[in-house]
C-alpha cells in the first residue's frame, strides 16, 4: 500500500496528503456548482447589491456628523483633491502643447536650415556655372585661364629684377 | 509533520509577507501623469531597440519584477533592452469620475509619447499584459502611429469566453451601476475576494503548497513575495469600470463591436500593425480562447504562441522573458 511505510506502519504524511487531495477534490467539484449555479449568482449580487448601498449610506452618515461638527467631510477631502487632480491635468494638457509647439518649432527649425543649406548650394552651383563660363569666354577670347600668366604678357617680375640685377 | 508545522510557524511568525522586497530592479521614473508614472529600466548597454510595457491597473507592476531570476524586467533589461514600463498607480476616490477615454485615450497616449520622446524615437514596440493588454489594444486601434509592433500576454479580448469571470459579470445578476453608483471606484479587496473565488480552493492549497516545501529557501522566498504582490490589489477608477464591465463584458464589444468610446468606435480592425499574442497553458482567469480572439478582431497580422504557467505564475517562469526576447529579436 502506498500509505505505509517500510516497516508496514501507516505513512502518516502520505495518508495525510492523499486525504487532503481528496477532500480537494470533492470540495472543488462541490464548489463548482454551487459558483455556476443562477441561484446563487443571483443571491450574491443582492448581496452585494446590498453592501455596496449600505456602505455608501453609512459614509453619508458619517459625512453628516462630520458636518454637524464642523470637520470637514470625506466629500470635502474629495473635492480638494480632485480640484488638485483637474490642476494636474491641466498643466500636464500645457505641457502637451508646449512639447507640442516645441516640436513644430524644430520642424520649422530643420525646413529653415533646410532651405538654406539648399540656397547656398544653388548658389554654389551659380557660382561654378559663373566660372566655367568665364573660362569658356576667356577662350573664345584667347585669353588665359584664370591663374595662368598670359601668352603675350611680358615677364614683369623678370623686367623689374633684370636692372636691379644688372 | 510536526517538524513542518513548526518551520512553517516559524516562517510565518517572522513577517515575510511585509518583509517581501519586489520590484528591485533600478529604474527611475521619467514622467507623472495623475496617478500613473512612467518607470525606466536602463540596461548597461543598449542592443535592442526600446519596448514599452502597459501594466494592469488593478494590480501592482511588480508582478515583472517580481524577485531577482523571476523577473521579466531584469531579464528583457539584461539582454540590453531599454524597458518603458507604465505604472497606473493607486487611484484615490477623487478618481471616481476617471473615464476609460481619460485612460486610454489621454494618459496612455501621453505616457507613450513620453516613452518615445525620453528614448528619442518615432516607435517602439509595446507588450500588454492582462487588463493592461485590453487598455493597449483599444488605445492602438485609436492612436496607430506610435507603436510598430505588439505582444498581448493573457490578454482578455472574447470576455464571454473568460470562463467563471464572464459567468458572474452578467447583466441579470452583478448589480455593475449600484456598485459603481455607491461605492466610486470599484474596490480592490472586492476585486481580490472575487479572483480568489475563481477557484475557492487556491486559497487553502496556497497553505498546504507552503507547509509541504517550507524548508526550501528558495520557495518560500517566491511564495512571500507572490503573497505580498496578491494580497495588495488596486481600486479601479469607478466610471472607467462601468464602461469597462458594460463594454467589455456585457457587451463582449471588442468581439462584436459598437463600442462608442468618447464619440468615436472602438474598432480593433483599425490597428493594423502585427501583434503576438501569448496565453498561459492553465489560466483560469484568460484562457486561451478569450486571449487567441484577436486573430478575429485585429487589423493587422497575429501570431499566437501558448506558454507553460497560469495567469500569475507565467510572468515568474523563464518562458515569458525567452519568447518576448525571440520576438523582440526578430
Amino acid at each position: 500500500m502506498a500509505t505505509e511505510s517500510p516497516n508496514g506502519a501507516p505513512d502518516l504524511d502520505k495518508l495525510s496528503g492523499e486525504l487532503y487531495r481528496n477532500w480537494e477534490k470533492a470540495m472543488t467539484s462541490w464548489w463548482d456548482q454551487v459558483l455556476e449555479s443562477p441561484a446563487f449568482l443571483g443571491a450574491m449580487g443582492q448581496n452585494l447589491s446590498a453592501q455596496a448601498q449600505a456602505r455608501s449610506t453609512y459614509e453619508r452618515s458619517v459625512d453628516d456628523t462630520m458636518e454637524k461638527l464642523h470637520l470637514p467631510t470625506r466629500k470635502d477631502l474629495v473635492r480638494v483633491a480632485r480640484i488638485a487632480t483637474l490642476l494636474e491635468e491641466r498643466l500636464l494638457a500645457q505641457e502637451d502643447l508646449l512639447l507640442a509647439m516645441k516640436d513644430r518649432l524644430e520642424e520649422a527649425e530643420r525646413h529653415a536650415m533646410q532651405a538654406r543649406v539648399e540656397a547656398a548650394e544653388a548658389r554654389l552651383e551659380l557660382r561654378e556655372t559663373l566660372a566655367a563660363l568665364r573660362a569658356e569666354v576667356a577662350a573664345l577670347r584667347g585669353e588665359p585661364k584664370a591663374g595662368e600668366p598670359k601668352a603675350d604678357a611680358p615677364d614683369t617680375k623678370a623686367a623689374t629684377r633684370r636692372p636691379g640685377k644688372a | 509533520m510536526l517538524e513542518r508545522t513548526v518551520a512553517t510557524a516559524r516562517f510565518l511568525a517572522g513577517h515575510p509577507v511585509a518583509n517581501a522586497r519586489t520590484g528591485r530592479t533600478p529604474h527611475t521614473v521619467i514622467h507623472r501623469d495623475r496617478r500613473a508614472r512612467l518607470l525606466f529600466f536602463a540596461p548597461a548597454e543598449a542592443k535592442h531597440a526600446p519596448v514599452f510595457v502597459c501594466m494592469p491597473l488593478i494590480n501592482t507592476w511588480t508582478i515583472f519584477d517580481l524577485l531577482p531570476g523571476r523577473s521579466v524586467i531584469e531579464a528583457l533589461v539584461g539582454a540590453g533592452v531599454p524597458v518603458y514600463l507604465m505604472d497606473w498607480g493607486r487611484p484615490g476616490p477623487e478618481d471616481a469620475d476617471v473615464t476609460f477615454s481619460d485612460l486610454a485615450d489621454t494618459v496612455l497616449r501621453r505616457v507613450i509619447d513620453r516613452a518615445l520622446r525620453h528614448a528619442a524615437v518615432r516607435q517602439m514596440d509595446a507588450i500588454g499584459y492582462c487588463v493592461g493588454g485590453t487598455f493597449l489594444a483599444v488605445h492602438l486601434a485609436r492612436h496607430t502611429d506610435t507603436v510598430r509592433r505588439v505582444a498581448f500576454l493573457a490578454t482578455p479580448i472574447d470576455f464571454r469566453a473568460s470562463g467563471r469571470l464572464a459567468r458572474w459579470a452578467d447583466p441579470a445578476t452583478f448589480p455593475l451601476d449600484t456598485v459603481v453608483d455607491s461605492l466610486g471606484n470599484f474596490p480592490a479587496d472586492l476585486m481580490k475576494t472575487s479572483f480568489a473565488w475563481l477557484r475557492p480552493m487556491g486559497n487553502s492549497a496556497k497553505w498546504v503548497s507552503l507547509w509541504e516545501r517550507v524548508e526550501d529557501p528558495a520557495y518560500r522566498e517566491v511564495w512571500a513575495a507572490m503573497e505580498q504582490w496578491n494580497t495588495d490589489p488596486v481600486d479601479f477608477p469607478g466610471e472607467a469600470y462601468r464602461e469597462y464591465v458594460r463594454r467589455c463584458y456585457f457587451d463582449n464589444a471588442l468581439v462584436n463591436g459598437g463600442w462608442m468610446l468618447a464619440g468615436t468606435p472602438v474598432d480593433l480592425k483599425k490597428a493594423t500593425i502585427p501583434a503576438l499574442v501569448l496565453a498561459a497553458a492553465d489560466d483560469h482567469i484568460v484562457p486561451e480562447a478569450a486571449a487567441f480572439a484577436l486573430e478575429r478582431a485585429w487589423g493587422g497580422p497575429v501570431t499566437t504562441k501558448t506558454l507553460k504557467g497560469g495567469h500569475v505564475g507565467v510572468c515568474i517562469g523563464k518562458a515569458l522573458p525567452t519568447a518576448l526576447l525571440e520576438w523582440i529579436r526578430a
